[in-house]
């Protein structure tokens, strides 16, 4: 299980991308290369292949949450659990950003979200915009 | 390029050069690219010798000794490791002298009178000699020299002796004068006699000085049937002894003008028995003098390997 | 009586204490020393984080650390010298130099120095990893924290405080050479001489070692500082004072160890 979460910050000293590019660089022994080119791939399926440079402080809550997601993906666990993204995602309308994220065409099996209750409401928005 | 990384790699191959040199050039001192050269050195007495005890040619270490024992026959055998590079020093006709010096630790001298001489083979045995007097003999003008200034500043033409004379005068004669009734009011036997005193010592003082004097005459003499060395060393020893010599008399008479002055300052002050400020000061530079003489003596005695005279008794 | 108790009570919770972060410390440098052995440490990935902080600890500092070096050795070598030649110890004062510069008084401040520089820093940011979650999270994602964060750490230290000490030793050799014998070469065979006598096998691995045991303890020690940091904010600051302090005691007791062994 792969978790995205707000207890599982990024490492604030570097970049976007050298956060993703941690996975396959020390658990499966790609060269430095491979691993950035691996990483922005990652973010670009994403669509913000522009925060790649950015470090943890200098990126907005959504950009942070991508990055978190990149990594999260990146290590091809069968689940993966969005946990609280309210915590993450204060400055947007989180149930759609996700559905956006989730509807890209590369991105393959399923996300599961864990919520508060009381958040049902928005979720029911997003799915039945009407 | 990684700009990075580039400064990394200068930084790393620059040390790892520097290092790298370093070691050669240790390595090079070290003598690991030369072949060793061993003696042995044997001596009736190793008193201070010990294995790292430096050897030195014209005051540069050369050697070291590397272990020290015992032989059959109950003699000492000292090993001393030179490298390759030293080994040229070392002649047949070279002289190996122990010296401990006053400050700092024992070494072995060796002295190479004549460099065309044929080299000394590895491994060969030769002599260690003690320390020879010729090699105290500077150290000891020194400090007769030292004594010889103090002296003279004490007696000089300005000086305190001839000034507190001056004052003492005065003093008498004003007490000769209208003011004589208080002579016996200002004087006392016990500061009279503090003055014949020292005057007294400096006498018994120039005695033994007289004394020494011949023994050092008698000495020159001696040393050459004492000494092996080449004539060279012989000459200069004579030279510096009748250096020593020369200086004893000019401090004897030195010590004899004192002894005037005082003999002058004491008459008159018996009249007076004027036990003031001056004399007591003078009092105390005299036996100042003295004590410095008698410390000289003490190491000429001390020094002097052959005038050890029990009978002599310092004041 | 309970006074008594109570004094040594907490005497004991102390030592306790002591034992307590003396075993972490030690658990943590033998933990180090394995992964050293496993072959998947030795990766390019590994290698460029140490190169990253050889530059960090090592090369960014070089020219201050080495305008430092300068001006200390010539001062102390002007003391040595002058006051050599008052005494008339002249032919101890390059020996004298050389054993307490290069064999002593460098290594210890090059160490303290790092320590100062990037001891603190180590402690600082691990701290911060540690109450931030950074650790959890790499653990989360399987990437190994010690080899990626500290190990290199490790390494790099000691590699900076051996290469700094070295080339500062190396400075003050020239500097000593200078100030005795001029630019002239003519003092090239007694300085060689005085050289070869001073630095045998014995003293060379010794400097070594005590070198690369200080530039271990201005990393090791701030690393197991910030490890012990309660997830709290306001405990960054106490963990990095803590660190410092046993940095300090460390190095001074490395010092006082090799001292111990050469001259007593």
């Amino acid at each position: 299980m792969a978790r995205v979460a707000p207890d599982l910050p990024l490492r604030a000293n570097l970049s976007a991308l050298d956060n993703i590019a941690l996975i396959p660089l020390y658990q499966r022994h790609y060269s430095a290369a491979e691993s950035n080119r691996q990483a922005q791939q990652f973010l670009e399926q994403l669509g913000h292949a522009d925060i790649a440079l950015l470090r943890d402080p200098d990126m907005t809550a959504a950009q942070r949450f991508i990055a978190k997601l990149a990594r999260a993906l990146i290590l091809r666990r069968p689940r993966l659990v969005i946990d609280h993204p309210g915590a993450m995602l204060y400055d947007v309308p989180y149930p759609s950003f996700i559905r956006q994220l989730a509807a890209q065409e590369e991105i393959a099996g399923t996300w599961e979200i864990y919520d508060f209750s009381w958040n049902q409401t928005l979720y029911n928005q997003a799915l039945h915009p009407e | 390029m990684n700009k990075l990384h580039f400064k990394v790699g200068l930084f790393a191959a620059a040390s790892l050069l520097l290092a790298g040199a370093f070691i050669v050039y240790l390595l090079h001192a070290r003598g690991f690219f030369e072949d060793t050269f061993h003696l042995q050195l044997a001596a009736s007495s190793a008193d201070g010798v010990a294995p790292g005890v430096p050897i030195v040619f014209s005051g540069i270490e050369i050697g070291r000794v590397t272990t020290l024992g015992l032989n059959d026959a109950g003699g000492i055998v000292i090993h001393a490791e030179f490298l390759g590079r030293n080994a040229k020093w070392l002649k047949q006709n070279s002289t190996f002298t122990l010296d401990k010096p006053l400050v700092g630790g024992a070494r072995i001298r060796v002295d190479s009178p004549d460099l065309d001489a044929p080299a000394l083979p590895d491994n060969s045995t030769m002599l260690l000699l003690t320390s020879d007097i010729s090699k105290e003999i500077p150290l000891l003008v020194e400090r007769v020299k030292a004594i010889l200034a103090n002296v003279e500043h004490l007696t000089r033409k300005d000086g305190e002796i001839n000034a507190t004379l001056a004052n003492v005068k005065t003093v008498t004669g004003r007490m000769t004068g209208e003011y004589g009734v208080l002579e016996g009011v200002l004087g006392s036997p016990e500061k009279a006699r503090a003055v014949t005193d020292s005057l007294d010592k400096t006498r018994a003082l120039i005695g033994k000085l007289d004394s020494l004097a011949l023994k050092v005459d008698g000495m020159a003499g001696k040393t050459d049937r004492w000494l092996f060395a080449p004539d060279g060393v012989a000459e200069q020893t004579r030279e510096s002894l009748a250096q020593v010599r020369l200086m004893l008399d000019d401090a004897q008479s030195s010590l004899k003008k004192a002894d005037a002055l005082m003999t002058n300052a004491v008459a008159i002050s018996a009249d007076v028995k004027g036990g003031t400020q001056d004399i007591a000061r003078l009092r105390a530079e005299i036996d100042d003098a003295v004590r410095k003489a008698n410390a000289l003596v003490n190491e000429i005695n001390k020094k002097w390997p052959f005038a050890r005279d029990p009978e002599v008794k310092l004041p | 009586m309970s006074f008594l108790a109570a004094s040594i009570e907490s005497l004991g919770a102390k030592v306790a204490g002591w034992f307590t972060v003396g075993y972490g410390m030690f658990a943590f440098l033998a933990k180090a020393a394995l992964l050293l052995l496993d072959r998947t440490t030795w990766n390019r990935a590994t290698f460029d984080v140490v190169v990253k902080q050889v530059y960090f600890t090592a090369v960014q500092i070089l020219h201050v650390f080495l305008g430092y070096a300068l001006v200390i050795s010539w001062l102390i070598i002007t003391i040595i010298l002058s006051t050599a030649r008052d005494f008339g110890l002249t032919e101890f004062a390059s020996e004298m130099t050389i054993r307490v510069l290069v064999l002593e008084l460098l290594p210890f401040l090059t160490a303290l120095f790092i320590a100062l520089r990037s001891g603190s820093a180590i402690n600082t940011e691990v701290a911060l990893m540690q109450v931030n979650n950074e650790l959890d999270a790499l653990a989360h994602c399987k990437v190994p924290p010690m080899q990626f964060e500290f190990l290199p750490r490790l390494i790099g230290g000691v590699i900076s405080v051996v290469t700094l000490a070295s080339l500062a030793g190396l400075l003050a050799l020239l500097m000593g050479y200078l100030a005795i014998y001029g630019t002239n070469a003519a003092g090239f065979a007694p300085f060689t001489q005085t050289i070869a006598k001073i630095f045998d096998f014995k003293i060379m691995a010794g400097l070594l070692v005590k070198c690369a045991l200080f530039g271990l303890a201005v990393t090791l020690i701030p690393v197991t500082a910030g490890l012990e940091t309660p997830k709290k904010l306001f405990m960054v600051p106490v963990s990095v004072l803590r660190g410092m302090m046993r940095v300090f005691f460390a190095i001074v007791a490395i010092e006082v160890v090799s001292l111990a062994l050469k001259y007593v």
